[in-house]
């Protein structure tokens, strides 16, 4: 019996070096573009995105995902505007892809790899870096993405023959909670 | 006897020539009419975007022949001609599962559209949109919902510039009206003001037919300086409508030398009111990208 212990331990042992399966959802979360024009700025937010985490062999693989009809800029004739540029008839999500190590996950600051998907196009952004806090079992990451109009080739739309500026940056935050 | 036997013999060929003719003309005809129809469809990934360079191959369901067609950069395949028949397509593509549609009918003439969908090929334990709860009509979009977005823009663009050149005439309209009322009125200061005043009803009902036939976007509430717009409508809206009326009406009064009673008289505060709502309706939004 005492030596079936160690023989256990063994053979359990690498999966533990090697860490286990794990598995984060997204919680209460909120993502926002924002535009800019000399005349104006404007904002628009979702409170409705979802999203979950697998982690497995030291490598984690999160997807967000929120329908781009959910952004709203307190402006509902911008914002059918803005799903008419952005063709969310034809594409009517918009979803994030990130991979990182798992180990980053107890880090402060966060450096991860991005694949956008939106409007149609696909854009991937490197070692963006998001800030982590600890909540008791949940994360809060909270950062900005770079993005622009043109990484989607959605052409800028103008307000008195005056096109808005390109970098449309996208600011995210999420709270996640392990499975 | 022989003339008949060479007449019956003769008659025999004539038969069997047609016979040879017939045999090897229909398939002839049948070859030809069965390469009229056609195969067509736009390949995609989950979100929407085209895929380029996917194998599509069609498998004939009675004789098993096989195509085979790349997509093009704008995921766009075409098998022309095809003989009519049943089809079995399968669509791969590096990075996708493949699709496999198990019957599609390909019709004498015209041609037959079959779409695909591309699932990203997914490692094991790879979250999807599946996994997030989001249903198929959350995330499946479509050309004619496009179409509808696009269509309402243009409409509503159409209805901001006509809105905005519809201010000329309107102004022009109430700096007339001095000239058509009062002690200083004259016959033909009235009839320029109706003029004016009736092409700023034609250019103003024209502007609103476009807010009102733009097709509707389900799950799109109003929100914002949007409501107070459409709310002054229901001023400006009657208003435009009543105005002319009461103005033809005290039009008709002052050419029979009377002076402008009854509800008629209603009509210069009915306009003012009329022309203050639009201009108010005008500011509530900012034209916006």
């Amino acid at each position: 019996m005492n030596q079936r212990i160690p023989a256990v331990f063994l053979i359990l042992a690498p999966a533990a070096l090697f860490g286990a399966d794990s598995q984060w959802v997204l919680g209460p979360s909120t993502l926002s573009y924002h535009v800019s024009h000399p005349l104006h700025e404007s904002v628009g937010v979702s409170h409705e995105a979802r999203g979950k985490g697998v982690c497995h062999a030291g490598q984690c693989d999160f997807l967000i995902a929120a329908p781009v009809k959910s952004f709203d800029s307190k402006d509902s004739n911008r914002d059918l505007h803005m799903l008419q540029v952005t063709r969310a008839g034809q594409f009517p999500m918009v979803t994030v892809r990130v991979l990182l190590p798992e180990s980053e996950l107890t880090a402060a600051t966060i450096h991860c790899d991005l694949e956008i998907q939106f409007a149609g196009q696909t854009a991937h952004y490197k070692q963006i870096t998001l800030q982590r806090e600890a909540h008791g079992n949940d994360i809060r990451i909270t950062g900005t993405i770079p993005a622009t109009l043109s990484d989607f080739k959605i052409d800028p739309p103008s307000l008195l023959t005056v096109p808005v500026k390109n970098d449309v940056p996208i600011k995210v935050e999420m709270s996640w909670r392990p499975l | 006897m022989l003339r008949d036997t060479f007449g019956k013999w003769h008659g025999g060929v004539r038969g069997v020539v047609v016979v040879c003719l017939f045999v090897t003309l229909v398939p002839l005809l049948m070859a030809q009419t069965a390469g009229t129809g056609a195969l067509t469809g736009k390949i995609t990934d989950a979100s929407g975007a085209a895929v380029a360079n996917a194998k599509v191959t069609v498998v004939n369901a009675d004789g098993g022949q096989t195509q085979t067609a790349a997509t093009g950069a704008d995921g766009v395949y075409r098998f022309a001609p095809l003989p009519p028949g049943n089809y079995r397509v399968k669509i791969e593509a590096t990075g996708f599962q493949a699709l496999e549609i198990a019957s599609t009918t390909i019709p004498a003439t015209g041609a037959a559209t079959v779409d695909g969908k591309l699932e990203s090929e997914q490692k094991p334990g790879e979250p999807s949109l599946k996994d997030l709860g989001f249903t198929p009509d959350q995330t499946a979009g479509s050309a004619a919902a496009q179409a509808r977005l696009d269509k309402r823009s243009h409409m509503l663009k159409t209805h901001q510039t006509l809105g905005l050149i519809t201010l000329a005439p309107l102004a022009a309209t109430l700096i007339l009206s001095s000239g058509a009322a009062g002690k200083n009125s004259t016959a033909s200061g009235r009839e320029i003001h109706a003029a004016v005043g009736g092409v700023t009803a034609g250019m103003y009902l024209t502007t609103a037919s476009f807010a009102i036939f733009a097709p509707k976007i389900p799950g799109t509430p109003t929100r914002g300086p949007i409501r107070l717009h459409k709310a002054l409508a229901w001023i400006h809206g009657p208003g435009m409508i009543l105005t002319p009326i009461l103005g033809a009406l005290a039009y008709d009064q002052r050419s029979r030398g009377e002076k402008v009673h009854g509800i008629a008289s209603a009509h210069g505060a009915v306009g003012a009111v009329t022309g203050i709502a639009y201009g108010a309706a005008m500011l509530a939004v900012v034209i916006k990208f």
